[in-house]
């Protein structure tokens, strides 16, 4: 008993620390946010002489951004020349130095980003799940998570350190005007990294010794503040971009004028939050997904399979559910960046990078595409959901319908004889998809779709037993159907109205989607209350294809990530922080498409190969426990295949 | 005539009316026990779906001062 207090009082004592950690950094920053960020301003003492003479020469600025004034505390941004002073380098193209470093970590910066959030998420399922055995298996599965973003977290903070001194080595002027800028905020990110490290390795080592009871709770409520403190970190780091593509609290000179919050709370500051936080997690899923299927394919027994099968699942699941809303993010964040600078917005989408948008929509079709036939894979483990294998191609010809509107390019690069054979720059049927309206009705119907897969797949071994089940089925079937008829009915409307009008349909495009989200997943939920189970869930007994679609999809993520990425940074074209500090690198101009591709893809390949062996290396450290996977009896999982 | 259809279709009281109109229908069909017929159920959906979806249109694209009813008022 006394020895249960004690451990009670120590966990409490290292939640406590936790939070002191999280507020440290806040404390840290109450003086400089006080004196808004910037250098200390002169003591009353001081000027006591000649007061009228010092505030004579007190300068002010006006804001680029918010157009309010403010006192000059910085120097202006550095007008920098291609030489060593400002750009020293090795014999290499530096820019693809830093593109490749910067990557890397933002790959791994994600990936454990990402991970500690699906384990909070799972180890709550487990603590509320009445299920004992069931409880036990999600506790395994969220500890198994944690495992392996453990042994990535150390490379990101590796990967990290690179980054700066990649930064420091090759781009000093650049980089020391960025520090300048950030300075009164500088130390709260180490701060965040060193609370963030603390907590992940309390929140790690001590899952054994808390995991019952209230200490169980205690626990959870760490993978809590380890999430806060990680989303945390990524919104200051996302400051730092966001300022570089749209700067605010400095003037034309780029003189910081005093007011951190207005260098952090730029204009792309929040839409970058939300799509990045979307993005890491279905990236975070993705990965992990990829990690079960590699232990599913390379798993020598039938408990081993069942487990990744679950295992894969689960993650794939997680990915999706981000992977959804994410699009709808990154709309958002292109409205913004129209709405900051039109010009900025039509180099991406319809000028100099428009090509690689093309590029975009076909990664997001194939991400789709993967996780429809995952679905549809999945079915084959579940006796009862053959009802469904015959409308399946009906679904195919629907999807692909959409990917290739959704990928239709607006304008082809054509030699002079192409150009006079279509007799323009527009092909005269084709070219008519290659537009906004066309494109939002295509990838609402590819989202639409994934969520029927869903839904199909959730009811795939059931059989409603509400006594309403004829109406709901009719119900939903009328949803979905009209759900199509209206977002296809909005994309052709599109085309009969002006484009100031034209611009708002894409907003009730995705309001059905979302309906058909929310609204047909909670519906379903209640028919499948007390629902007859047809079969088990054979866990294991999945093809292996499936778990090809999984790898895919991961891949495709990675891919994407490094795609927009480029994308993102690309914008600002000869610009080191837009319109403020001008690159004069000899790398200023943007990359021919191939190039960045492959560029893409190495970058894709070496984070792929290194995380290999973060997994390789995660299995030397698992002991081989005996199992008893009861997969044939309904609605049961596996037991997991290892222990902690 | 057709101005007077066009002023009622594009009014949103007419597709609240009408969602109205098939919750009433789906509350009625449950007491009289004919939900689960398939052509009842059928009408009642199609009624409260149509309407949603219409609902959903109007008011967001006002919520971002459009007329959703542009080509059909002019």
């Amino acid at each position: 008993m006394g020895r249960q207090n004690g451990k009670k009082i120590w966990s409490i004592m290292a939640l406590c620390a936790m939070i002191g950690f999280l507020l440290l950094p806040v404390a840290t920053s109450l003086n400089a946010l006080a004196s808004g960020g910037g250098e200390a301003p002169p003591a009353p003492a001081v000027k006591a002489e000649g007061e009228k003479k010092d505030e004579a020469k007190v300068e002010k600025g006006r804001d680029v951004y918010y157009k309010t004034e403010g006192i000059v505390s910085g120097a202006p941004a550095p007008k920098t020349v291609d030489g060593p002073r400002d750009y020293p380098r090795y014999n290499f193209e530096s820019r693809v130095l830093l593109w490749f470093a910067n990557q890397q970590h933002l790959y791994y910066g994600s990936f454990v980003l990402a991970v500690p959030i699906f384990c909070m998420i799972i180890e709550f399922m487990g603590v509320v799940t009445k299920d004992k055995a069931m409880a036990k298996k999600y506790d395994q599965l969220a500890y198994d998570f944690i495992k392996i973003s453990l042994t990535a977290y150390s490379l990101t903070a590796i990967l990290g350190g690179i980054l700066i001194f990649t930064f420091l080595t090759l781009y000093p002027a650049f980089f020391g005007y960025l520090s300048s800028i950030f300075r009164p905020v500088m130390h709260i990110y180490a701060l965040m990294f060193v609370a963030e490290s603390g907590t992940l390795y309390i929140y790690y080592y001590g899952w054994d010794k808390m995991k019952e009871g209230f200490l169980k709770w205690i626990h959870l409520s760490m993978s809590v503040i380890l999430n806060v403190i990680g989303t945390l970190l990524m919104m200051l780091a996302n400051s730092w971009i966001g300022f570089m593509m749209s700067p605010a609290g400095v003037d034309e000179q780029g003189r910081f004028l005093g007011n951190i919050w207005h260098v952090i709370h730029t204009a792309l500051w929040n839409p970058l939050n939300v799509h990045r936080i979307l993005g890491n997690m279905a990236f975070g899923g993705g990965v992990v997904a990829a990690y079960a299927a590699y232990r599913f394919l390379s798993a020598k027994t039938d408990e081993e399979r069942a487990h990744y099968d679950w295992m894969g699942y689960i993650a794939m699941a997680l990915a999706v559910a981000f992977l959804i809303p994410l699009p709808f993010a990154g709309y958002w964040l292109m409205r913004e960046v129209y709405a900051y600078r039109q010009q900025m917005g039509i180099t991406l989408m319809g000028g100099l990078l428009a090509w690689l948008f093309i590029i975009q929509a076909t990664m997001i079709g194939i991400l789709f595409l993967s996780t429809n036939y995952y679905l549809w894979q999945a079915l084959g483990r579940m006796r009862g959901a053959e009802k469904y294998q015959r409308y399946i191609k009906y679904l195919v010809f629907v999807l692909v319908c959409g990917f290739l509107i959704f990928i239709t390019p607006h304008t082809m690069v054509m030699t002079p004889a192409e150009l006079k054979a279509m007799g323009g720059q527009q092909h005269p049927v084709l070219g008519n998809y290659g537009v906004m309206s066309a494109k939002n009705g295509g990838i609402n119907v590819i989202i639409t779709t994934t969520v029927l897969s869903f839904i199909w797949y959730m009811r795939g071994n059931k059989e409603p037993m509400v006594p309403w089940k004829n109406f709901g089925n009719i119900f939903m079937g009328a949803f979905f159907g009209f759900a199509y008829v209206n977002i296809i009915w909005l994309a052709v409307y599109g085309y009969y109205i002006p484009a100031n009008v034209r611009v708002g349909l894409s907003v009730p495009q995705v309001a059905t989607t979302l309906s058909c989200l929310f609204f047909m997943t909670a519906l379903n939920g209640f028919m499948l209350k007390g629902a007859k189970q047809m079969g088990p869930i054979e866990w294991g007994k999945i093809s292996v294809r499936s778990q090809y679609a999984i790898i895919m999809l991961a891949t495709a993520f990675t891919w994407m990530m490094g795609l927009m990425g480029y994308i993102r940074s690309s914008v600002r074209l000869f610009w080191h922080v837009n319109e403020i500090m001008r690159d004069n690198s000899p790398w200023a101009y943007t990359h021919t498409v191939g190039f960045a591709a492959n560029m893409i893809s190495f970058n894709v390949l070496f984070f792929w190969i290194s995380i290999l062996f973060v997994f390789w290396l995660g299995t030397l450290g698992a002991k081989k426990v005996p199992v008893n996977v009861k997969a044939h009896v309904p609605g049961r999982v596996p037991e997991p295949a290892h222990g902690h | 005539m057709e101005m007077m259809i066009i002023k009622a279709i594009t009014n949103p009281i007419f597709w609240f009316a009408l969602l109205a109109f098939g919750v009433v229908l789906l509350f009625v069909g449950k007491k009289m026990n004919i939900l689960n017929n398939t052509a009842y159920a059928a009408m009642v959906s199609v009624v409260i779906v149509v309407a949603y979806f219409h609902i959903v249109d109007h008011y967001l694209m006002e919520m971002q001062g459009l007329d959703y009813w542009y080509l059909f008022r002019k």
